[in-house]
């Protein structure tokens, strides 16, 4: 579950608030979306609730930001997502299992399963460097999948990709939500925004 | 015909360390023998290409020192000193090289990472050797958006020159952006996760390999010690 309560966030060495106060709840089985024009905060407000800001990136917070259970990130570039240290689509699926030292079967287990659910399983055996933007994002995508995060955050996740490729992930965002994960979407996309429970405005 | 079949990759480091030690401390008939056998081993993994790409780079180090040696008279030692020291480079540098070229970098740090090198310093390897293509594929992008923009970067050598200079700053300052990208996305997978991390696919390396393994170490301490003590 996300919540949070009136929080406004800055980064190291600015002056300015990077997003005005803003309050908002996502519960399991939620997906709730934000919406606001660019340079708005959005993707800092992603950052905050993920947990990221200022715990990563320094900074100072104000307000309050809970994060129960495990929560995975989607941002918009999909190349600067990559690990960079693997050959395989399949490997960089299970790139994150792997870090969470899982047993193999496991890894593997999880890493099929985000496959499937992504659609991208004829891409397993292809290096990474070589798909296309959509593509990209998608196993990014898949490979945060692969956690089995509580909860996921995406920031513009179909800002490059196809029409077929934004149906995928409409559909995987709805039945994230329905497997009761809480999911944070902000985009621009009013189609995928008109999928969430709530819309918060920035 | 791949390396890794033949070799675990940490067999393939160990060798290549010890002969590129050997080729640094002792120069002359041995950097010019492991030099040999490095190009006849990259023939045997159809590596000559990037392998010749490599001697090629060697060139330009190679003709200034045959300028300091040969024609200057401060420099010392003549065309033959010159000679020897670019065989004891290439001796040194080569079977590094092909261990690069032939070894999958993710499978030589799946290896190093299963013997006790951590997870960091394997990614500080790892994205190190990746670097270079990364860079240049960046560097294609800031042309491409620089030249639609009217920026000439073909004709003279002057001409290409100037038009490096206007992207330099993109290059650069998008690098740097990446890396806070790059830190905040392998941050949401775990990577900083304390522990030790699955390897896929673990490499296996037959009993006479690990046997190879000491045995290069012990020649490796053997040439460092003949060495000093023939000096």
């Amino acid at each position: 579950m996300i919540q949070l309560i009136d929080v406004a966030y800055r980064y190291p060495g600015e002056r300015e608030w990077a997003f005005p106060p803003t309050s908002l709840a996502v519960k399991a089985g939620e997906l709730v979306g934000i919406r606001g024009a660019n340079e708005s905060g959005k993707t800092t407000l992603c950052l905050v609730a993920a947990g990221l800001a200022p715990r990563v990136l320094g900074g100072e917070l104000r307000g309050k930001a809970e994060l129960t259970g495990l929560s995975a990130v989607l941002f918009d570039n999909p190349q600067t997502q990559l690990s960079g240290l693997c050959r395989t689509v399949y490997e960089e699926v299970a790139f994150g299992p792997c870090n969470l030292g899982l047993p193999r079967q496991e890894v593997h287990r999880r890493t099929a399963a985000a496959l499937e659910r992504m659609g991208i399983r004829p891409l397993a055996g292809k290096s990474p460097e070589l798909l296309s933007a959509g593509q990209t994002q998608l196993t990014v995508l898949a490979g945060l999948l692969a956690l089995e995060p509580d909860s996921l955050i995406l920031d513009e996740p179909v800002s490059r990709l196809d029409p077929e490729g934004a149906d995928v992930i409409a559909g995987v965002l709805l039945s994230l939500a329905d497997s009761g994960k809480a999911v944070l979407l902000a985009e621009h996309d009013e189609r995928l925004l008109s999928l969430c429970v709530r819309v918060v405005e920035l | 015909m791949a390396l890794p079949k033949a070799l675990a990759p940490l067999t393939a480091l160990a060798l290549a360390l010890t002969a590129a030690l050997v080729a640094a401390l002792w120069g002359g008939w041995a950097a010019l023998a492991i030099s040999l056998a490095v190009v006849a081993g990259a023939i045997v993994l159809g590596r000559l290409k990037p392998m010749g790409l490599v001697l090629l780079s060697l060139l330009p180090l190679a003709l200034s020192s045959l300028l300091i040696n040969a024609l200057l008279p401060a420099g010392g030692g003549g065309a033959i000193t010159a000679g020897l020291a670019l065989v004891r480079l290439a001796g040194a540098t080569l079977p590094l090289s092909l261990l690069f070229l032939a070894v999958p970098a993710d499978r030589l740090l799946a290896d190093l990472e299963l013997h006790g090198l951590g997870r960091r310093p394997a990614f500080v390897l790892a994205a190190s050797l990746g670097s270079v293509p990364r860079a240049r594929a960046r560097g294609v992008h800031v042309i491409e958006a620089q030249r639609s923009r009217g920026l000439d970067t073909e004709g003279s050598w002057w001409r290409r020159a100037r038009g490096v200079l206007p992207l330099v700053s993109p290059l650069v300052l998008g690098s740097l952006a990446e890396v806070e990208e790059r830190a905040l996305a392998l941050e949401v997978r775990a990577f900083n996760r304390s522990g030790s991390r699955t390897v896929l696919e673990p490499p296996v390396a037959a009993a006479w390999e690990r046997v190879l393994r000491w045995l290069l170490l012990a020649a490796a301490a053997a040439a460092v010690v003949l060495r000093l003590a023939w000096r």
